[in-house]
């Protein structure tokens, strides 16, 4: 089957989407398949970068008129009319979703986001992707014509290169067009929340039995003076007790950080599902009944404030003593 | 001359040290409040006095000198364990007020499963307490909703009553003997009997005080066999509350003791059951537990007396079984509310109370007419009854309204305040009484005398011998 | 200005208990028992329209209010509910089936509605919502409309002018852009996450109105067809997350952070 990786390169965030597809290609794909990479892309500037950022040998550079979701998807269109590509992978990013979405649709293809693994089988794709906010897993059977697929966000390229070399097999420029915006005075507020959730390595995750906003403060307060970085669940976040930019899970960050220590959180399989990559898991939790404790390394039955704040202690003594 | 504030500060602080004693402004003024005026909480606007400090006593003899220190300089205490309370109780109604919080003493002291009697001081939170009975295949048989928050020590002084009560009792059917201590510093323990007749029953004068006349240290409660495999529901929906009500009746004088029994009205039951219920459908619902054998029988006895009233159409247990795992408060549900509340202005009430079976539909259908003719901004009346005796029952009054045109620490005079007033009045002239179980706190003060008529004497005469000097939670029970 | 707010109704499955999702549940999980709720995302988007509605009211452009929802009659409280909030049309699409993992049949019906019934000009609903999470119902409801599409929106918010502003959290960061007419605003992570809550009065003043259920074939969408197209899952599994979880000594929090550094982070957060 020929895999087609389309590396969106029309905004900033293409090195992740590039590391997000690389790392999906060669550990989430499997079955008998060849693969190249459409860059697609606006800036002429831009193209050395993102032939560099490729995750395959093979590509084909297209130049799209706009910097909008439209001019990309006709792209694409005549793209899947000429090639006899099978699979049309994206990285599962607002971007990449809109764009399988509308493709597949465009194709009559299929199409299906946040894939956890794709095996590319003689007549179909069997995907495997999270549904019951990650409470289970569902297997696909995907056999559009052709498929779209997203990755899921736990593919995020740590620790993958682009290959050493790049073929540049085609190289078209569709820019000529009318260059219809779909919004107007388009404003960037601010960049995208940082990544020091996401990239962390040591995090420590306030859940519900915080209790109260100053419940919170105080376990943030703690996990800064040990260097970590902080985050919180859903329902701290929705219940306005921390800024939703410190939000693990589906409908937030994910991290596969060394440590992680979660305090006061239930562990529903939607939050969990943003910290299961985590080399360690400690849960601290009042309830030894809750998900946390059997899916964590190491389980402290007690109130999550008073601990974080006791282990703090101990870990910055112990860093003074050198 | 009263005390200043750092009079205070400093007087408490040689008894049981600095760091026992909290003068956090933020913390004091968050404390001014309990769940009464909630709102002033949940918006940040504060009315009330603030406290002079919060103290922590760790012993019996450091709350004896903390209420000694507090009578001689005539400074008002308010005692408290869990701070769930929801009747003004807590509130501080008189500048520099010190408020004993009871939390620092949370030992469980034993539990006996051979005399079926467990002792814990008093700032032992019931699900802490429940825990450790339920590793020994026991339960205190009380859950109040606030059971993962409340402590031992609050729930004696409120005279609290848990979802279970038909079955086990309230707290004072609960209570074997206590520890307390009263305002001149004298420290009287109340030993652990079966039963007797020396006299009147004492504890009953430390039971529902609700911090007018003493400090609660410790309890001792019974313990009950937990036989949770035998767990059975049964649920019915029907069209009438009057026959929701005779059928409790029914069940309770035909001596079933169910732990659970409830009817819904359809405001209420639209709250809950919705997924399995018509818009004007009342839920009737049971739970029995026990050995075997009991819980069987109580099934059995339930259904064939539901079976009396044809319109009475049964439901899925499954249903009333899912429903019930998810009853109880946790901090997350407090959290979240609070910040539904700050978004909506809609505010969730409720008043609770209790009269015999001839009265008690009257009183529930006059009240929520008059509710619904007087008050505005109301999104939702109903109620339920879920405490049933031989004699009566409770109607737990459940609604919402949302705030409007003033400001959030104006909600208990637009709203609260009058609705209150039309259930006490509606239930005063019945002969019912204006509070079953939340306690009268601050809110329902004003009601009191209309409540005890000449009885008062005998309540009034308690404060005066008691606490003489009025330091004991001023304004609780006894209007300021 | 026609405003139409799409929203879902599922079971609450954060009501169930672990021991409800077992490897047994191949068909998912038993969810007949717990209440049903409104998907956060679309509650959202149903109180955004709302104050949008009222931001607008007295512009030049006024805005009207519509609330649509594919289902069957656990969505009618719902509806009459939005009817009592202000809601002008309020109709359930009565699919015939269950549409859990077809978001491309939900699009179907949507788009078709919107064109053929509604002609709203701007379309708010959540970005995803469950059990499938699929998070491209809003999109491919574009393409079928041939509209732009926002996703991820946090806000929204009317213009002196009568024009409509939104700000949106996605991929390049938090952006605020103007509308052009007609568009689709998909919802996500939205400060802004309870729907007011209407008087009885507001309840009795609309009793009598009835809610629009419109079916499938109205619509001129073969929903057989596109569950065949879109078949859902073939087969559903629990993942064992479990780890040894050891469970820490202890008396007082004190102890029991001393004992997790010494057993089990030392070495570790040396390293870190």
């Amino acid at each position: 089957m020929r895999v087609l990786a389309v590396l969106d390169g029309t905004s900033d965030a293409a090195e992740r989407r590039a590391r997000a597809l690389g790392d999906f290609l060669s550990d989430g794909l499997t079955g008998d398949s060849c693969h190249e990479t459409l860059v697609v892309y606006h800036d002429q500037r831009d193209r050395e970068r993102l032939v560099a950022l490729a995750p395959t040998r093979d590509l084909r550079l297209i130049r799209v008129p706009a910097r909008r979701p439209d001019g990309v998807v006709e792209s694409l269109t005549a793209a899947a009319r000429a090639t006899d590509a099978g699979l049309f992978l994206f990285p599962g990013d607002d971007a990449g979703t809109e764009l399988a979405a509308r493709l597949a649709a465009r194709t009559g293809g299929a199409v299906l986001t946040q894939a956890l693994s794709v095996e590319a089988a003689a007549d179909r794709l069997i995907c495997r992707r999270n549904v019951y906010s990650a409470h289970m897993v569902g297997r696909y059977d995907l056999s559009g014509s052709p498929s779209c697929v997203t990755t899921d966000a736990s593919w995020d390229g740590a620790g993958w290169a682009p290959p050493a070399e790049h073929r540049v097999v085609a190289d078209t420029d569709e820019s000529a067009g009318a260059d219809k915006p779909a919004f107007d005075d388009v404003e960037l507020l601010e960049h995208p929340a940082a990544s020091d959730l996401a990239e962390s390595r040591f995090l420590v995750v306030a859940g519900n039995g915080a209790g109260t906003r100053e419940g919170v403060d105080r376990i943030e307060r703690a996990a800064r003076r040990m260097g970590a970085e902080f985050g919180v669940t859903r329902p701290v976040a929705m219940s306005a007790l921390a800024p939703l930019d410190r939000l693990i899970g589906v409908s937030g960050a994910r991290s596969a950080p060394a440590l992680c220590v979660t305090a006061g959180a239930y562990g529903a399989p939607a939050f969990f599902w943003g910290i299961e990559k985590a080399g360690f898991i400690v849960a601290i939790t009042i309830d030894e009944a809750a998900p946390i404790a059997g899916n964590a390394d190491a389980v402290v039955i007690d109130d999550a404030v008073s601990v974080v704040e006791e282990l703090a202690e101990i870990v910055v003594a112990a860093r003074r003593r050198g | 001359m009263p005390l200043s504030r750092e009079a205070i500060v400093e007087g408490l602080q040689s008894i049981v040290g600095p760091d026992a004693v909290v003068t956090d402004e933020r913390i004091l003024i968050e404390s001014s409040v309990d769940n009464f005026r909630k709102l002033q909480n949940i918006f940040d606007v504060h009315t009330m006095p603030v406290p002079a400090a919060i103290v922590l006593p760790k012993d019996t003899q450091q709350v004896a000198e903390i209420l000694r220190f507090a009578d001689k300089n005539l400074v008002n205490v308010i005692p408290r364990t869990g701070a769930t309370a929801t009747e003004g109780g807590l509130e501080s109604a008189v500048a520099d007020s010190v408020i004993i919080d009871g939390s620092a003493m949370n030992k469980v002291v034993s539990i006996d499963a051979y005399n079926m009697q467990a002792t814990a001081q008093c700032g032992v939170p019931l699900q802490v307490l429940e825990d450790l009975a339920r590793e020994q295949g026991l339960t205190t048989g009380h859950s109040p909703q606030s059971k993962p928050v409340a402590h031992m020590g609050g729930l004696v002084a409120t005279r609290s009553i848990g979802q279970f009560s038909t079955l086990y009792g309230g707290i004072e059917d609960m209570v074997v003997g206590l520890e307390a201590v009263f305002p001149g510093g004298q420290v009287t323990r109340i030993k652990n009997v079966p039963r007797r007749a020396a006299g009147p029953d004492i504890r009953h004068v430390v039971i529902g005080n609700e911090g007018a006349l003493c400090f609660i240290t410790e309890v001792t409660v019974k313990l009950f066999p937990y036989f949770p495999e035998n767990n059975a529901f049964l649920g019915w929906t029907l069209k009438d509350m009057k026959t929701g009500f005779e059928v409790l009746r029914d069940v309770m004088v035909n001596g079933y003791k169910p732990s659970v029994a409830r009817v819904y009205d359809p405001g209420d039951a639209g709250l809950h059951f919705s997924h399995f219920t018509a818009e004007d459908d009342c839920v009737l619902l049971f739970m029995a537990e026990g050995t075997a054998g009991i819980a069987k029988a109580t099934v059995e006895g339930i259904a064939e007396i539901v079976a009396q009233h044809p319109e009475c159409t049964p439901v899925d247990s499954a249903y009333i079984e899912t429903w019930f795992n998810d009853l109880c408060w946790d901090a997350s549900k407090i959290t979240a509310e609070d910040e539904r509340i700050r978004q909506t202005r809609n505010v969730n009430r409720t008043t609770e109370i209790s009269a015999d079976w001839s009265s008690i539909n009257d009183i529930y259908q006059t009240a929520k007419a008059r509710i619904l003719a007087e008050i505005p901004d109301i999104t939702m009346m109903g109620g339920h009854s879920s405490h049933s005796y031989i004699n009566g029952t409770n109607m737990y009054f459940n609604y919402f309204f949302n705030v409007v045109g003033v400001g959030p620490e104006e909600e208990t005079d637009k709203y609260y305040l009058p609705i209150i007033g039309i259930i006490c009045e509606e239930t005063l002239k019945r002969g019912g009484s204006i509070v079953h179980h939340h306690g009268i706190g601050k809110a329902r003060a004003p009601w009191i005398k209309d409540e005890y008529g000449s009885s008062y004497y005998v309540l009034e005469t308690l404060k005066k011998a008691f606490d003489p000097n009025g330091v004991m939670n001023v304004g609780t029970i006894f209007p300021k | 200005m026609r405003i139409l707010a799409s929203f879902k109704i599922t079971p609450d499955y954060e009501a169930l208990r672990p021991a409800d999702w077992t490897a047994d549940a191949a068909d998912g999980p038993e969810t007949r028992y717990v209440r049903r709720i409104l998907n956060c995302f679309d509650e959202s988007a149903l109180e955004l329209a709302l104050r949008l509605t009222e931001a607008l009211d007295g512009h030049a452009v006024a805005a009207e209010l519509g609330a649509l929802s594919i289902g069957g009659p656990e969505a009618d409280g719902h509806l009459k509910t939005l009817q009592a909030l202000g809601y002008r049309r309020t109709t359930r699409v009565d699919a015939g089936a269950a549409l859990d993992f077809a978001p491309g049949v939900s699009a179907a019906l949507i788009a078709a509605f919107v064109r053929r019934v509604d002609r709203s000009d701007l379309l708010l609903l959540g970005s995803r919502s469950g059990p499938g999470d699929s998070g491209i119902v809003p999109f491919l409801v574009a393409e079928r409309l041939g509209w732009p599409c926002l996703p991820q929106v946090t806000d929204v918010e009317a213009l002196p002018n009568g024009r409509v502003r939104a700000t949106s959290a996605a991929d390049d960061g938090l952006v605020r852009a103007t509308l052009r007419l007609p568009c689709v605003l998909a919802v996500g992570n939205a400060a802004v996450s309870h729907l007011r809550v209407p008087t009885l009065t507001q309840r009795l003043a609309c009793r009598d109105r009835p809610l629009d259920v419109v079916g499938a074939a109205a619509l001129e969408v073969d929903v057989a067809a596109g569950l065949l197209r879109e078949a859902g899952p073939a087969s559903l599994e629990v993942i064992d997350r479990s780890r040894p979880g050891v469970v820490v000594g202890g008396a007082t929090p004190r102890e029991k952070a001393q004992a997790l550094y010494e057993e089990h982070l030392k070495p570790l957060l040396e390293m870190l």
